[in-house]
């Protein structure tokens, strides 16, 4: 049967990999958010958890955060990969059998047996490296393996032409692998001040060279994908992505301003910071004129999360530009502020990028379950949720640092946040029904109902013209 | 693809790989390599001479505190802002963190910076609040460290004591360097006429309002107060420890020796009261409580003096007076001073200053009660070996008239 160059690339989709890994990502992520919402509870109610030690606030925060980047984000960004991959570059991934190895190397050695032994007491108190270190010898050979399965299809066929998503995997992949060892390994071997250095580089990396790039190369694979338009612009795209390969790793020491770290560092970090400010401008600049004519709230699912994606990744930006800045940080640095930065990061700007990916993704298994509506609830609910939960915890913070300024006793803080983390800890009500949401509508509904979806969204003959061949050369594929 | 234009992109891939990693190295040069050599230059020019190292339990005792995420509320990381150097000291300098494998500074500040932690409470005040935080502090949202305990804040396992003299240790190299160690890292720090530099050195090394401060002198209360305001302030922060009617019988008082002092049984001047809430009282639990300002100490003051009965004691039997100055003299002096104001020649030496009776009156029964039993977690021994009944009586006579009363300066 004839069957066109994208149908080619799809027929080399390893559907099961996406399948499972697209699972993992949401359990991991209903069980990270579990522990997000203990711990905001265990703020309102101290003594919840006082006779268990696995219970206690430090522990579940450790896996919290662990659990949302490996297991959520790690998860989703793969099932993205084993899709997007084989269409960018024409070819499978390295191999099914390396897929199958990964999938269980990074659930059921690293994910799993981390929150294990996050909960039972072993940990090191490194932020975003919170597993221990066995842990972080098993994500290391998992991140090689990573880039042994995703890299070498853009090359095998000698150099070509890469798309920007393309440049983003790559970059990504590869990156975080040196920056990796910089906040988990190099802190035990260097001390105090110094160790804190190295430290920032990875807090910020981790952010900025793990989960930013693979995210960005969701919502520029999603956007035309689903809009059926190229992108705006190749140049600015390039450029976008230049920038923030030189920016990004240059803003780790702003996590220490007014610290002993030399005082240079410090401003050249901050500089940086608000220089990433210009690269998100340009790169948001790109999507959103790609996504004109569609409008910020579009019929697909994938495309929505993608917008929106786009817009938190702005603001979350312009607000570390600003927040990085001495008069700011010295008032916002310590408080609920920045966790309210952290979560429209990880919650709004980087889900909402995996959201996209892994629907995009799911609407294009023939075999896999959809249902619209859920996505649907689930897209609003965690639109109410983000925003609700990050207002919140801004203001939350401005009080905290008026208050430590002010030279008022510490407890005042203490008692001035607790309405504020009543408000936080509602608004788990929102994002855990989303989440929740988001399984329904990835497990329920009839099979293929995600091909029906875009064909209704884009409102075009072509899907459902393909969409027979497309389910014949993917079970000839499977 | 032409073979010029295959040449261009072999071409400009090598200057993007060269060019990526080049971005990185230069990152971890710059923010990772540069400032570890600055700081490893700046700690061998900067620590005393022979610094504190850690134990092997405080050793033990940080493992604990970073399992339990203890970093992730609190900070060790004094910053170069006069707001932080006046509620926890002097900024953190490099030399201080040279041993922290990993380093435990924190981003997060729910409850305060703990870099000057050490001497400033009392062991069974850490013990009661990691055990149960709410019996000290109501309103603290702390987890409760029950784990480390065989069920009762008066029996810590290894592990709380461990955690507790990690706790005690933070700061404790920098104050034990001394003056001469201040003096030392000032010479050997660049910092010219860089004034942030200098604010390392600008205040005291612990500026904890918390910390009991022995001898220190204290403000003196405005006369006008607010009552009801410090009732609320004394049901906040005292009741936990003295009883919400003063009694010394709060929800943490058997988890604390010395106990806390059963504020109805005492009449106390106003000075005496201004030294406990401004210096706090060095050696037992009670920390001080610089937070709050004159004015509201002056209101817990008030409340204070408000439980006390004021029940007019029976007179000393005549005969007695004599006898009890005699066995005053004889017994008490060492410690508690020729004229009772706790001055005595022991007085310094002992790690609880003994009670000053110039400014504080044991009712007859309290002081009984000490010299029967003596004050547990205080150098005050029972007497009842060494003294009859009718010197004992004598005795708590004797010291109640010592009291100065407020007119006393």
């Amino acid at each position: 049967m004839e069957v066109s160059a994208p149908l080619r690339a799809a027929s080399r989709v390893d559907t099961k990999l996406v399948h499972a890994h697209g699972v993992a990502a949401i359990v991991t992520l209903l069980l990270s958010v579990t522990f997000g919402i203990i711990v905001s509870l265990e703020l309102l109610y101290p003594d919840w958890g006082a006779n268990a030690a696995w219970l206690s606030w430090g522990r579940l925060r450790y896996a919290h955060t662990q659990g949302i980047m490996f297991g959520w984000l790690g998860n989703a960004f793969f099932a993205f990969l084993y899709h997007a991959v084989p269409v960018l570059s024409g070819r499978p991934v390295t191999s099914a059998r390396l897929g199958r190895w990964m999938f269980g190397l990074w659930n059921f050695a690293a994910v799993g047996p981390g929150w294990v032994l996050l909960l039972a007491g072993f940990s090191q108190p490194l932020e975003w490296a919170e597993f221990p270190l066995a842990i972080d010898a098993v994500v290391v050979v998992a991140l090689v393996l990573a880039v042994v399965q995703f890299v070498p299809p853009f090359f095998s066929r000698g150099l070509e032409h890469l798309y920007v998503s393309s440049w983003y995997i790559i970059g990504g992949l590869i990156f975080t692998l040196f920056a990796y060892p910089m906040g988990n390994f190099v802190p035990e071997l260097v001390p105090g001040a110094s160790g804190a250095a190295f430290s920032g580089l990875w807090i910020h990396d981790a952010v900025g060279l793990f989960v930013t790039p693979l995210a960005l190369a969701i919502i520029y694979f999603v956007i035309p994908a689903a809009t059926r338009r190229p992108i705006y612009s190749h140049f600015l795209s390039m450029l976008g992505f230049w920038l923030l390969f030189f920016l990004y790793p240059l803003n780790g020491t702003h996590h220490y301003v007014f610290s002993v770290i030399p005082m240079s560092a410090q401003v050249g970090a901050i500089t940086a910071s608000v220089l990433l400010g210009v690269d998100v401008i340009i790169v948001v600049t790109n999507l959103l004129l790609s996504l004109r004519g569609s409008g910020l709230f579009p019929r697909d699912i994938g495309l929505r999360f993608a917008a929106m994606s786009t817009v938190f990744y702005l603001i979350v930006s312009m607000q570390g530009s600003v927040q990085a800045l001495m008069s700011v940080n010295q008032t916002v640095h310590f408080s609920d502020w920045v966790i309210g930065h952290s979560h429209l990061a990880m919650l709004g700007f980087a889900t909402f990028a995996g959201a996209a990916g892994l629907t995009h993704v799911w609407q294009r298994i023939p075999t896999a379950r959809y249902n619209a509506r859920a996505l649907n609830h689930g897209y609003w609910l965690l639109v109410v949720g983000v925003v609700l939960m990050v207002t919140d915890l801004t203001a939350a913070g401005l009080v905290e640092g008026r208050l430590w300024q002010s030279g008022a006793p510490w407890l005042d803080s203490v008692r001035a946040a607790r309405p504020y983390w009543i408000i936080r800890s509602l608004s788990a009500i929102p994002l855990a029904g989303g989440f929740i949401a988001i399984l329904v509508g990835l497990v329920t509904g009839p099979k293929g109902a995600g091909l029906a979806s875009v064909e209704a969204s884009v409102g075009l003959e072509p899907v459902a013209a393909i969409a027979p061949r497309l389910a014949v050369v993917a079970t000839e594929a499977s | 693809m032409t073979r010029g234009a295959g040449r261009a992109l072999r071409m400009s891939y090598l200057v993007a790989s060269v060019a990526g990693v080049g971005f990185f190295v230069m990152s971890v040069a710059l923010l990772g390599v540069w400032p570890k050599r600055v700081l490893e230059a700046e700690t061998r020019a900067m620590a005393p001479e022979h610094p504190l190292g850690l134990s092997v339990s405080e050793l033990r005792g940080r493992a604990i505190y970073g399992r339990e995420g203890c970093g992730y509320c609190h900070t060790q990381q004094i910053r170069y802002l006069h707001a932080d150097m006046a509620r926890f000291g002097a900024p953190t300098l490099a030399w201080e963190t040279r041993l922290d494998y990993p380093h435990l500074w924190g981003t997060r500040r729910i409850g305060p910076d703990l870099s000057r932690e050490a001497q400033t409470r009392s062991a069974d005040w850490h013990f009661a609040h990691l055990f149960s935080p709410r019996a000290i502090v109501p309103e603290s949202v702390m987890p409760a460290y029950k784990g480390l305990f065989e069920g009762a804040a008066t029996e810590p396992r290894q592990e709380a004591r461990d955690l507790v003299a990690y706790l005690d240790s933070l700061g404790h190299a920098r104050e034990i360097a001394g003056p001469e160690g201040e003096a030392r890292a000032r010479a050997g720090c660049e910092c010219g006429d860089d004034e942030m530099a200098q604010m390392a050195f600008a205040g005291p090394v612990n500026a904890h309002p918390a910390r009991a401060r022995r001898g220190d002198a204290a403000p003196a209360l405005p006369a006008t107060v607010n009552l009801a305001a410090g009732q609320v302030l004394y049901a906040d922060h005292c009741a936990t420890c003295h009883g919400a009617s003063g009694a010394g019988d709060g929800v943490a008082a058997a988890m604390l020796l010395p106990r806390p002092s059963n504020l109805a049984e005492h009449d106390y001047t106003v000075e005496r009261l201004a030294d406990a809430l401004w210096n706090g009282v060095a050696g037992t639990a009670m920390p001080a409580w610089r937070e709050y300002s004159p004015h509201d100490l002056a209101a817990i003051a008030q409340v204070v003096r408000g439980f006390r009965s004021g029940g007019v004691e029976a007179p000393l039997p005549e005969g007695l007076v004599a006898l009890g100055e005699r066995v005053y003299a004889a017994n008490c002096v060492q410690c508690h001073g020729e004229r009772g104001a706790g001055n005595g020649p022991a007085a310094a030496e002992l790690k609880v200053a003994p009670t000053n009776f110039q400014r504080q009156r044991p009712s007859l029964a309290e002081g009984l009660r000490a010299l029967r039993n003596g004050v547990d977690g205080t150098p005050m021994a029972p007497w009842t070996t060494r003294l009859n009944e009718a010197e004992l009586l004598a005795a708590a006579h004797y010291v109640r008239g010592l009291y100065a009363g407020d007119a006393a300066r």
